[in-house]
């Protein structure tokens, strides 16, 4: 499987190009173009019950499309998140990762897709209830929208709630007010989300709630 | 007539500079800016034929019920286009097969270039969504269209598919039908890739990299009722 990302950091999609027998997966209405040979199945989402859970509780579609090659020659698929922005991969290797709801576009069939409770604190942060993991062996694509920020954390690091994209597992999560009760609620920040421990987080540029707070105002 | 396309790929604008008395024609609300003495004339259809009805099947397209025609009087001048969406653009020199260009990524064209909306029949509109709507641009003469995010070529020799949110436009050389996109139905309806436009023969597609109906889908619950 060869693949590539391009369209830089304001349009990235992804060029999946399978060999003979090979599959990837991706979150429903992925797809921009491919060729008119590959194989679709749609498939729940890890399952009965565990899509239906991804899917209502984890902001990821019920199903998930799988693409595969069944013709004697290379083919290509090309994969696009919803919003303009950034996509990158994580390449698993036995260990986890966790997405915030609607950051996974694709991955490679060795990688499993779950769902953990996030707790009623990532619920206030408007992070959702539950946060989707990807573990086992694989390329996982996930976007975000706007650029995407990485950062080696180890300590305590404050992310604005609904920037953040994806984190190591071992981080603990706690939403706080930004900073007093004045400065939090007049200054325009709100509530922040504490990091706290020794790993890696993903942080997006823009946010698609920040842009529809814009909008929201201009409505009537 | 000279274009140059400036500020690629996300805040695309398209420089057009004129002769005295040299005109482009563009969707309405597609100038940012123009020289001072650029006459602008507004009409239903293209400058010296056309129809109403021509400039109803357009508004259908997604497009703007009127069309401006901007002439430099007195001198050469110059008129900057821009879009909505955050995207690319491009310019195809028409000279021989004509293209098709999906409703809403036409932004202008020379006088010289023929224009006509494709009525795409009405099983196939209906079942495509709102913007399978093609306008069928042919004759000689530069086309600027636009994407909502990157433009990709694809060389189509054999069948090739693309989402009915990612076609830009397409050489009228190529046959295509909307179709399902995996074996079954259900499993196209149920993994969300609904239907598709699936395109045989020789020539190429431009796609836009990202879907405007995906977006906003992804925005609108967020966004408050009207009041």
């Amino acid at each position: 499987m060869q693949t590539s990302i391009e369209g830089g950091s304001a349009f990235a999609y992804i060029n999946v190009d399978l060999e003979p027998g090979e599959t990837v997966i991706a979150e429903s209405n992925a797809m921009s173009s491919m060729a008119s040979d590959l194989s679709i199945n749609a498939k729940f989402n890890g399952g009965f019950f565990s899509g239906l859970a991804k899917a209502y509780l984890g902001g990821e579609s019920l199903f998930v499309n799988h693409f595969t090659n069944n013709s004697s020659s290379t083919r290509r698929v090309t994969l696009v998140q919803s919003t303009p922005g950034n996509t990158r991969t994580i390449e698993l290797n036995g260990q986890e990762f966790c997405l915030q709801p609607g950051a996974y576009i694709a991955s490679t069939p060795g990688v499993s897709l779950g769902i953990k409770w996030a707790g009623l604190k990532s619920w206030f942060a408007r992070e959702g209830l539950f946060k989707l993991t990807v573990s086992g062996q694989g390329t996982v694509w996930y976007g975000a929208y706007g650029g995407l920020l990485e950062k080696e954390v180890d300590g305590d690091y404050i992310v604005d709630t609904s920037h953040l994209v994806a984190y190591e597992p071992q981080m603990k999560l706690n939403i706080q007010l930004s900073g007093g009760l004045f400065s939090s609620f007049f200054g325009g920040e709100g509530f922040v989300t504490r990091l706290e421990g020794k790993g890696k987080i993903i942080i997006q540029t823009r946010s698609l709630s920040g842009l529809a707070d814009w909008i929201n105002p201009r409505l009537w | 007539m000279q274009i140059d396309i400036t500020h690629r790929p996300g805040n695309s604008a398209a420089k057009v500079s004129l002769e005295s008395g040299e005109s482009i024609t563009a969707e309405g609300g597609a100038m940012i800016a123009m020289s001072g003495h650029v006459q602008v004339e507004t009409t239903t259809h293209k400058k010296d034929s056309g129809s109403i009805l021509g400039a109803l099947k357009r508004l259908v397209t997604g497009e703007s019920l009127f069309l401006n025609h901007f002439t430099p009087n007195g001198g050469p001048g110059e008129v900057y286009f821009g879009t909505a969406l955050s995207g690319d653009m491009m310019q195809y020199d028409l000279n021989g097969p004509g293209i098709m260009v999906q409703g809403g990524s036409y932004v202008a064209s020379a006088p010289s270039v023929d224009m006509d909306i494709q009525w795409q029949g009405l099983g196939k509109t209906f079942f495509s969504g709102e913007s399978m709507f093609l306008i069928h641009l042919s004759g000689q003469g530069p086309v600027i269209f636009n994407s909502f995010g990157a433009i990709y070529p694809i060389e189509v020799n054999g069948d090739y598919i693309v989402d009915t949110g990612h076609i830009v436009a397409f050489e009228e050389t190529l046959n295509y039908e909307i179709t399902k996109a995996g074996g079954s139905w259900l499993s196209s309806i149920l993994g969300g890739e609904g239907l598709v436009c699936k395109f045989r023969g020789q020539g190429t597609v431009w796609c836009q990299s990202h879907n405007t109906g995906s977006f906003g889908a992804a925005l609108g619950p967020m966004l408050k009722a009207r009041g």
